[in-house]
Formats: structure tokens, sequence, C-alpha cells
């Protein structure tokens, strides 16, 4: 069984790295990701509503705008993320420690699915949401529940975003690959066997553990190679390309 | 009693992000909310965990009277002075 679908857009923002041509730059070697990482302007969201975006709200809400274009106010999407707006949980959670009142903004915004949230209110987008997270493979986990839904629900298009920033610094221990990434992708039905992506399960061999699976499906996804194969923990993923 | 409007624009500002807004620009007698400077209820949440925080008073929602304090900076200042 395979899961078939093509990729019509392809945005994706990290430290350095924002414009279609500094992720080909990057991916030829000729362009290194950055330490500092730069916010979206976001000016088509109206100041008074832009104020309360976060860092990864802004990055995550740019990638979902420009991936969806047109179709931004009625396509179904997934959103996904490791740990999602970890700046601000991690602020909540001091300041129940510190026997401080909450803010009501931050704590609103701070569930999994605010990015997601914002976004459909911004573009007026009624469509099936979900936000999800799993793990270090949360990138992939995100993009197999893309693509299920898509040939599932027999829908046309879906959009995925997946983003997850820097770790708040007493979490950083426990983290191994903490490049800010949010990626971008309008992912359609698949009208023919060219340029069509699958998913395939069953596969044997073996591949070395993938640190950053986000970043490794972005070096694959600009290159021409056929295969991606990435290893985490006792799961193996495996993304075919026909040429 | 004017650094006390002054002050609770800056608390206004800083409680509610607004980046682009300097005090000078929020007039002591224009509405806060929907008309004027254009908050939401959101934000007379927020402000009234930020007037607790910096001032220890505290503004019950409920009530019919929260609505003329949270008026404008004039209304606020006013009540703040007589709660103190």
């Amino acid at each position: 069984m395979s899961l078939k679908f093509e990729i019509s857009k392809c945005v994706a923002w990290a430290p350095g790295l924002e414009s279609e041509q500094d992720w080909q730059s990057w991916q030829q070697g000729d362009k290194p990701l950055t330490d500092e990482l730069a916010l979206p302007q976001l000016s088509s969201i109206p100041a008074m509503q832009r104020r309360r975006l976060s860092p990864f709200a802004k990055v995550a809400i740019h990638c979902a705008l420009e991936a969806s274009g047109e179709y931004q106010s009625d396509i179904p999407c997934v959103f996904s993320s490791r740990h999602g707006d970890l700046q601000r949980t991690t602020k909540l959670i001091e300041n129940i420690a510190l026997n401080q009142d909450l803010s009501p903004t931050q704590f609103g915004l701070s569930v999994h699915n605010a990015a997601a949230g914002l976004f459909s209110i911004f573009t007026g987008n009624r469509a099936p949401l979900s936000a999800i997270s799993g793990g270090q493979s949360s990138f992939m986990q995100g993009l197999l529940d893309s693509v299920s839904k898509l040939q599932t629900n027999n829908l046309s298009r879906i959009l995925y975003v997946y983003c997850d920033l820097n770790v708040p610094e007493c979490y950083r221990p426990y983290v191994t690959d903490d490049t800010p990434l949010g990626i971008g992708l309008l992912i359609e039905a698949p009208k023919g066997d060219k340029n069509a992506f699958s998913f395939c399960f069953n596969t044997q061999g073996t591949s070395p553990q993938s640190d950053n699976q986000a970043l490794d499906f972005m070096r694959f996804v600009l290159s021409n190679r056929t295969e991606l194969l990435t290893h985490i923990h006792q799961q193996t993923w495996l993304l075919h390309r026909n040429c | 009693m004017s650094d006390l409007n002054h002050e609770i624009k800056l608390l206004i500002i800083d409680a509610l992000d607004l980046e682009d807004i300097s005090a000078d620009d929020i007039e002591d007698d224009a509405p806060l909310f929907v008309d004027g400077l254009g908050l939401d209820s959101i934000d007379a949440l927020e402000l009234g965990v930020a007037i607790k925080n910096a001032y220890n008073i505290k503004i019950d929602g409920s009530t019919e009277d929260s609505k003329k304090y949270f008026y404008s900076v004039k209304t606020l200042s006013d009540f703040i002075q007589i709660s103190k």
C-alpha cells in the first residue's frame, strides 16, 4: 500500500533562509543557516491582530499563508509541531511557580492549535483543521496525517504546516537538534505518476538516525534525489519520488 | 493626576503589546474599546490583570460599573485614585 501525493508549493523559513532562492542556495551548499532568526513581516495582517503573534505564530502563519495562497480561505489544514509555542507555555509555568496571575492572552494562545486557530481567523477559513504533535517524528507524522486525510476524504488539496523554534533554555539539555524551522506545503492529489511522491511502508534496510526530519525533508525536496529514508527510534520513514 | 494618566497609558501599551503606539497617541478621554483605541474583550481581561498587579486593585468584570471604569484612561485613573 502506498499514499501518493503532489507538492505544488513548498515554503520554508529558518535563520538566514527565507526566500525560495535562499533555500535553493542552501541545498547546493552555497548558503548556510545562520544563528539569528528574523521574523516574517506579515503585513497582510492588521496591526491590532498582529501584535498578539509570538515568533512561533509568526513563522507558522507566514508559511501557512504563503503556501496556501489563493486557497487560504477554504483549504483543510494540518499543523504539526513537536513542542508547540513552548516559550509561551514555559512563561505560564513560571508564573504559576511564582504564584503570579496568568496573562489571559498568553494562556489563550499557548494551546497547541493556537497558530492554526489564528490562521483560520485571519483567513476566515472554516474547513477542517487539526494540530498534532508526534515527538521527534512530528514532521513526518504531520505529513502522513495530511496525505491520509487527502486520500481518505478525496480532497483535491490540503495545507500542511510544520513549525518548531528553539526551546527555552531550561529544556535545552533534552533536545538534540534545535534548528528553528517552519515549512508550509500545498499538497494536492496526484494528477499522474510524474512528480508524485509516495509514502512507502514495510521497508527494509537501515539508515542513519535523523536528528531533524524536517531539515532532511527540505534537503530532499529541493534535490533531484528519488528517495528519502529517515530513521528515528524504532520508526523508519521512506518517501519516494517519481521523476 | 496627569502623572497617573501617563503611567496608565504606558501600562496599557506594555500589557497589550501596542508596539506602534506611544503614550501621546492615547487621549485621556477617548474610548479604549471598540472605537478609539480599538481594544477588544481579551484586552479587557489582560488590562484587568495588569492593573491588579500594578496597583493591587481588583476590578470585578461582572458588574456594570466595570464598563464605566474601563471606558477611558481618565475613568481608569479616577477609579484607581479612589480605590487606593
